[in-house]
């Protein structure tokens, strides 16, 4: 009698032999992957598909010997939890049932079915004599199924999977509605497997990222798809931000005006303009250039005084550049441009004072020297001109706002390629 | 080995167990019922379908120091499956049933003192059967972890029972941590309790056992 039974698949029409036939149930079609219903005579199609995973590590159907008995690999499964994927290789040998060969990591293990059951204490449990710790409790889903099986699986079943360790012994508890199953996991080499059975070494599971990453990647929420969506809310966000900052800014209505102001004499008040904001909120931004001085800076200390209430809105700029020679050679500092921005100014309308000083560095020239450029003027002075502007875009908002939104996906992309 | 011949295709009929009453022709399927030493045809069994198992009818067994010899067997389908139970005579005279499941085996005796148990009693009178009573069986505590309810596929040899097709029964399997194995079936005859454990091929010492086309037997079972 012979031990196989040939069913022709429903799905594509292939002729497939059932090794353990008595025992198979669910059939992975290896032409076409369609899952059938082979637990009777009458071959049921249960789901079709139109393609068959052939990237295993081993192809259902090799036939090797491991410890001193020979076994049929006669199905195939591709299973996940969480980011980590592995394969599992269920053996057949008819005078010695069923085993598992499981390829993750890199590594691979060699799985049988426990009839004594380990006792459950908390955290571990207790088989013959030995206790083993728990490792991993999390669930597991089944991607992809060829070949043969003793009980109804498919794709996307979700069972879940406790892991527990006695040093590198494993003992798997896998929990479904209906039963717990027990499977012993022994480390065995791959040089060992690889006598056994060709191994496509392409297509073993691949080895895992170190154990940080692992950790940071299984975190909830971290999953790798959620990388790329959260790039995408946070430009989605930050090009709102911007047409709202936009938005906000306007309308923009300038003034100008103008001041001289004497090198090391006391500050003295210039009013440099009138603004008039017609927005209950508005941003006032206020640009001043100056001529060129080096070695002097200006401190500028604006108001912005309302009409009708005569409150004062106050901000402070400076204007400031230097020159000189160290050992590096010739330096510059600063600039004769200096812009301040005052946020949140009420409706109204506001004459733009400045209370405006300049001083020499590293120290002020002698009172009554004689400004080169000027020899009959009234001393050095600096030329200063200003514009006050309704409106006016915060760069720095934008910018802390986009560092904001794009730290956390950054960080975690960062994180993963560090290494 | 006594020998008779079907009533109905007149093959030979081989008694295996004088002591049970019905018996399976090889070549026609008939169900033969031998009564007071009367042949009497009873109908039809569906030929039972291929498998791969390593039993077949007079495989011998030995454990614990008892000997028996496989003289029957009936398949049972049920809606995710199906599966073997063998039957075995011992040579003390025990009857014994090995059931076959995901390459695995369970070896029990009759064991009737748990029919008292009034969780079981309450099965027996047709109502159905929690998952998780627990029961206790010759000192032993045991969970019931698989309920089914099959039909009978096909039969072969020479059996307690007749296996027309239609007969269905429902079968509750309790197990320990142990491997502890305890099998309650209740059918239209009644119900019946059987004690054992559960073990692998090799834990049978099995001899003659059959020889599957495409495998090695292994060294140490043949």
């Amino acid at each position: 009698m012979t031990g196989a039974r040939a069913v022709t698949c429903p799905s594509c029409g292939g002729s497939i032999e059932i090794r353990a036939a008595g025992y198979t149930v669910t059939l992975g079609c290896r032409y076409c992957g369609s899952l059938l219903d082979v637990a009777n005579e009458d071959v049921r199609l249960i789901t079709a598909y139109r393609r068959a995973a052939k990237n295993f590590a081993i192809a259902p159907g090799a036939r090797g010997t491991l410890f001193d008995v020979e076994w049929e690999v006669i199905g195939a499964l591709r299973r996940r939890s969480g980011s980590a994927i592995w394969q599992e290789f269920l053996l057949f040998n008819p005078y010695s049932g069923y085993r598992w060969l499981v390829a993750s990591d890199g590594e691979w293990q060699f799985g049988t079915m426990l009839l004594d059951r380990p006792e459950d204490d908390g955290l571990a449990v207790s088989w013959r004599g030995r206790s083993f710790a728990l490792e991993d409790d999390a669930e597991i889903e089944t991607t992809t199924v060829i070949g043969e099986f003793y009980w109804r699986t498919a794709r996307g079943d979700k069972v879940q999977g406790a892991t527990f360790a006695n040093g590198r012994e494993q003992l798997s508890r896998e929990t479904t509605a209906d039963e717990v199953t027990w499977t012993q996991l022994i480390p065995i080499t791959a040089e060992w497997v690889s006598e056994a059975f060709k191994v496509e070494q392409r297509h073993m599971p691949r080895p895992p990222r170190p154990d940080l990453t692992e950790g940071f990647r299984k975190a909830p929420g971290m999953a790798e798809d959620d990388l790329g969506k959260m790039f995408l809310v946070a430009l989605a966000s930050l090009g709102l931000i911007l047409m709202a900052q936009v938005f906000l800014s306007g309308p923009r209505v300038c003034s100008d005006g103008r001041a001289t102001i004497e090198v090391g004499a006391a500050t003295s008040t210039h009013r440099i303009g009138t603004l008039e904001v017609r927005r209950p909120w508005q941003l006032v931004t206020i640009a001043v250039d100056s001529d060129s001085f080096t070695n002097r800076w200006v401190d500028l200390d604006y108001s912005l005084v309302n009409r009708r209430t005569q409150q004062s809105i106050d901000a402070y700029g400076i204007v400031e550049y230097y020159t000189g020679t160290d050992s590096d050679g010739p330096w510059s500092e600063g600039e004769h441009h200096a812009e301040t921005l005052i946020a949140r100014v009420p409706r109204g309308t506001y004459d733009v004072f400045v209370d405006a000083g300049s001083h020499g560095w590293p120290t002020d020239p002698p009172p009554g020297s004689i400004d080169p450029a000027n020899p009959w003027g009234p001393g050095e002075t600096v030329a200063l001109w200003f514009r006050s502007c309704t409106g006016g875009f915060s760069w720095g908002m934008f910018w802390l706002m986009a560092a904001l939104l794009f730290s956390v996906p950054g960080l975690i992309l960062w994180w993963r390629h560090r290494d | 080995m006594q020998s008779l011949n079907c009533p109905s295709c007149g093959a030979a009929l081989p008694v295996r167990d004088p002591g049970l009453p019905y018996s399976t022709c090889a070549y026609c399927q008939t169900l033969v019922r031998r009564e007071a030493g009367k042949l009497e045809s009873v109908g039809t069994v569906a030929a039972l379908p291929a498998d791969v198992s390593p039993i077949q009818i007079g495989t011998t067994i030995a454990r614990e120091g008892m000997a028996a010899t496989v003289v029957g067997r009936v398949r049972w389908g049920w809606s995710d499956g199906s599966w073997n139970e063998w039957f075995l005579r011992a040579a003390d005279g025990r009857q014994l049933w090995l059931g076959e499941a995901m390459g695995m085996y369970m070896l029990t005796s009759e064991y009737s003192a748990v029919l008292e148990i009034p969780a079981i009693q309450n099965f027996a009178e047709g109502n159905p059967m929690a998952r998780d009573c627990t029961v206790k069986a010759a000192g032993k505590w045991l969970t019931a972890s698989d309920i089914k309810e099959a039909g009978c596929l096909g039969s072969e040899g020479d059996l307690p029972f007749p296996t027309l097709p239609g007969r269905t029964m429902t079968n509750v399997d309790f197990r320990n941590a142990a491997g502890d194995a305890l099998s309650v079936q209740r059918d239209a005859d009644g119900t019946t309790a059987w004690l054992g454990v559960w073990t692998d091929l090799a834990g049978l010492k099995p001899g003659n056992l059959r020889q599957i086309e495409g495998w090695t037997m292994p060294r140490a079972l043949a």
